[in-house]
């Protein structure tokens, strides 16, 4: 499998992106360290101090950037700079753009494992369940790929599909209602818990938290449905782009 | 004055730039207003991040002219390097201070409780400014667009977050409250505050002179590279 | 690093130390926003004075400011050793010590106050010392090399002077052999072979005998001139090998033999010079350094070059330092180089110098 020669390079292409370090892993630690000091010894009602749901939005919600690298290097390599390049390399191209799929993904959930850590380590904050966390990282992570992928084969123009998964990633985060409060509309309220993949992200983890796996297993699954429908249209727009 | 003129049409000339430049000020009129915090409507504080964005975007005009060498072939044409730098910043202030206007006119006519419409636009317009020679001082010392952009944008979001815009000063332990004062970003929270709390006439004119000030030491430090 | 940038890369570094300090003063006080208002003009003054050269005087504005604050906050105080530093690094020490002056007014006594200024002014005093010095050196430097460099330009004229003008001389005189034959000597056989001609068709013996006589006198004073021009050409001098010949003849101290083999006279007289102050530094070196009783001397010509060797027959001397070029040899391999050939000793098996010498091609 000669793709999986290429994926040594790949991984050194990421390791060497300092901007995305800088933006995926660096911005949420200083701001996670920022709002630890805040917030320290802060606790709402229930008694859960506010850091925690803090640090699992935050974690959570970087996952929906995750998917730049995916699509700008997918761009570069079959469809701007080494396009003809790619065209006579000895091995499937499609394999090829599936292999930078996964790296990327493993990339931003490797950063969001590695924020978590830095939570636990640095500044104390326990993890309930560290599997279940992970794994809707993973989810997000892989959910964000495919949608930056859908952009940069659906769209002509790289930096519209730049712009839309900016849109995507502000996007959900907004309708979170993370910044301010949205409005009192059916619409957004959905779009603000079932719609919404990182409130169901962070629903299921702190549905886990309090034991109620039924919940958590539900909110997960929405994610996991939401992959696959996405994946095959990712299929079907890759294949058509490809050609 | 062809480089003021051309310098608004390029303003506007990318899609994402007219969308950002008209859109978010006009999105910044209807958000709505919390509870004791932010002191005057959500979009009101949101602006002033909506500001340093379009500062360093409209920045990167002039950054793109070094790095397509568009900036060479100026220096052989009878227009002085001072002349164009003067026109570009003349045209990016006139977007910014437009800009403030319709959120503040457009406010006032939506029927936002903006307690003082003249000292929060003389806020923002001085706000403007300051954020405007931070951006030329940022791209001064960059090479390339994406990474002084992506950089920058993450010290907007730590500068908005320790300047107390996103969350108020109040809750801060001491020694970050302390610290804060060095952020524009805090002067600007601070003249929001001033404004919701009908505070004096004069505190308003401190807080928009040190934001000048703060414009002034930017471009000071900013100017020691040519652009060249 | 330039003398301004050096320069400018400590103060520089002076003045964020210094508003560090400052910062770090002004994190513990009450009234934050008032006092930073202070640092940030302060900040923003020191910023157009690293922009700009500005002159000396426009540290009033700060001292201004600085008297200022004075009621609202002690950091002014301490913001003052600014100026001191800044004065003090132009050389104006006498104002900075003006500054002191306000630790008068000072309503509190902090010996960390008087300390702080003292050092402001040391350090500056100290960079502007440093700097002047820097300058003085690098001046002296740069003149050293200008002398070198035209020293280095006279020798090298010198050598191709020598050069010129031994090929001058060269041609001066074939010149002079050249009119001298052709005037006395063509002339007079050109005669005489007329004459003989004459004689072969005389009938007259009386004729005869005259014209058998005027071929007589012709050849006798061709003969006479042409020992004339040939005792002219041989010098008097010693040229040639005989420079060799004639320095081995004052050397007493060892016994030297010369070889001699090849085509000497095709070694032009310059080339003899230079070999003739090999041989002789050489024999000094053998003379000095070594214990040898001996000497060879060999002078070789063989296809283009001439070659000039002398070993001696003494032990191999230990120490390696002494086979170090004295600076007589390094010049005499610098003309060696100058004249496209080389110089090369050896300590191994006593002394050993070996000069090798291209020959000119006659044209």
């Amino acid at each position: 499998m000669r793709v999986l020669s290429t994926l040594r390079f790949t991984l050194l292409r990421l390791m060497r992106n300092y901007i995305v370090l800088l933006l995926l892993l660096a911005v949420p630690i200083a701001l996670l360290t920022v709002f630890s000091v805040i917030l320290s010894g802060m606790v709402d009602e229930a008694g859960r101090p506010y850091f925690d749901q803090t640090a699992l939005t935050m974690v959570l919600a970087f996952q929906l950037f995750g998917g730049s690298t995916v699509m700008s290097y997918l761009n570069e390599d079959l469809f701007a700079r080494n396009r003809e390049r790619m065209t006579v390399a000895p091995f499937n191209r499609t394999l090829y753009a599936f292999s930078i799929l996964l790296a990327g993904s493993a990339f931003s959930f490797l950063l969001g494992a590695a924020i978590m850590a830095y939570t636990r380590l640095v500044l104390g904050l326990v993890w309930a369940n560290w599997g279940w966390t992970l794994y809707l990282i993973a989810l997000m992570a892989v959910l964000s790929s495919i949608v930056c992928v859908i952009f940069v084969c659906g769209v002509k123009s790289f930096s519209t599909a730049e712009r839309l998964s900016e849109v995507y990633g502000v996007g959900f985060v907004l309708l979170a209602g993370l910044f301010f409060p949205m409005p009192q509309h059916a619409v957004f309220e959905f779009m603000g818990s079932y719609g919404n993949p990182l409130t169901l992200s962070v629903g299921a983890v702190r549905a886990v938290e309090i034991g109620n796996w039924n919940e958590a297993w539900f909110q997960a699954n929405i994610v996991l449905a939401a992959i696959g429908f996405l994946f095959p249209v990712m299929l079907v727009m890759g294949r058509r782009r490809l050609r | 004055m062809t480089i003021f003129y051309f310098t608004l049409k390029r303003s506007f000339a990318n899609l994402a730039n007219l969308i950002f430049l008209t859109a978010a000020p006009i999105a910044c009129i209807f958000l709505p207003a919390g509870e004791g915090w932010p002191p005057l409507a959500y979009g009101y504080a949101y602006f002033g991040i909506v500001i340093l964005f379009v500062a360093i975007r409209l920045a990167q005009i002039m950054m793109e002219d070094r790095v397509k060498g568009i900036l060479k072939r100026l220096s052989v044409a009878p227009v002085r390097y001072f002349s164009y730098l003067g026109q570009h910043l003349l045209a990016y202030a006139v977007i910014l201070i437009l800009q403030s206007a319709v959120v503040v006119l457009g406010g006032w006519i939506a029927g936002q409780e903006l307690h003082r419409p003249w000292a929060l636009f003389a806020l923002y317009v001085s706000f403007s400014f300051a954020a405007l020679a931070m951006a030329l001082a940022w791209i001064s010392v960059f090479r390339s667009k994406d990474a002084a952009f992506l950089f920058y944008m993450s010290l907007i979001v730590l500068a908005a977050l320790l300047g107390g815009i996103i969350l108020p000063l109040e809750i801060f332990p001491d020694l970050l409250r302390r610290i804060a004062v060095i952020l524009p970003t805090f002067w600007f929270a601070e003249g929001l505050k001033s404004i919701a709390s009908a505070q004096p006439f004069a505190d308003n004119v401190r807080i928009n002179a040190t934001l000048c000030l703060y414009a002034l030491v930017f471009l000071v430090l900013g100017s020691t590279r040519r652009m060249q | 690093m330039s003398l301004r940038t050096e320069r400018t890369w400590l103060a520089n570094g002076w003045r964020l130390l210094h508003f560090g300090f400052l910062t770090y003063l002004w994190i513990g006080f009450d009234d934050a926003e008032n006092t930073f208002i202070l640092l940030l003009l302060l900040f923003l003054l020191t910023s157009l004075r690293w922009r700009f050269e500005l002159p000396a005087a426009f540290l009033l504005p700060d001292i201004l400011i600085c008297v200022l604050y004075f009621p609202y906050t002690s950091v002014s105080y301490y913001a003052l050793a600014l100026p001191i530093f800044e004065w003090a690094q132009r050389g104006r020490w006498p104002f900075s010590l003006l500054v002191f002056v306000a630790l008068g007014f000072v309503p509190f006594f902090s010996g960390w106050l008087l300390w702080y200024f003292a050092l402001a002014l040391f350090v500056g005093f100290f960079l502007d010392r440093y700097a002047r010095n820097l300058e003085q050196w690098k001046k002296e430097a740069d003149e050293q090399r200008k002398a070198r460099q035209e020293l280095e330009r006279v020798k090298a004229e010198l050598l191709e002077v020598q050069r010129s003008v031994s090929k001058q001389a060269e041609l001066t005189e074939r010149y002079r052999i050249a009119r001298q034959l052709h005037d006395h000597l063509g002339h007079d056989l050109t005669g005489a072979s007329l004459a003989l001609q004459a004689h072969a068709y005389a009938e007259d013996p009386e004729e005869a005998k005259s014209l058998l006589q005027e071929v007589k006198s012709r050849l006798e004073r061709s003969t006479h001139s042409l020992r004339e021009t040939v005792h002219d050409a041989t010098p008097v001098a010693p040229i040639g090998v005989e420079n060799l010949e004639r320095a081995l003849l004052h050397f007493q101290e060892i016994d030297v033999s010369l070889r001699k083999s090849g085509d000497l006279l095709s070694v032009a007289a310059y080339q003899w010079s230079l070999l003739e102050a090999c041989l002789k530094e050489a024999l000094t070196n053998i003379v000095r350094h070594s214990d040898a009783t001996a000497a060879e001397v060999t002078v070789q010509v063989a296809g283009a070059i001439v070659r000039l060797l002398v070993q001696d027959d003494g032990t191999p001397r230990e120490n390696n330092a002494q086979s170090e070029s004295g600076s007589g040899l390094r010049s005499l391999n610098m003309r060696a180089r100058a004249l496209g050939g080389s110089l090369s000793t050896s300590a191994d098996n006593g002394f050993l110098l070996v000069c090798v010498l291209p020959l000119e091609q006659e044209g």
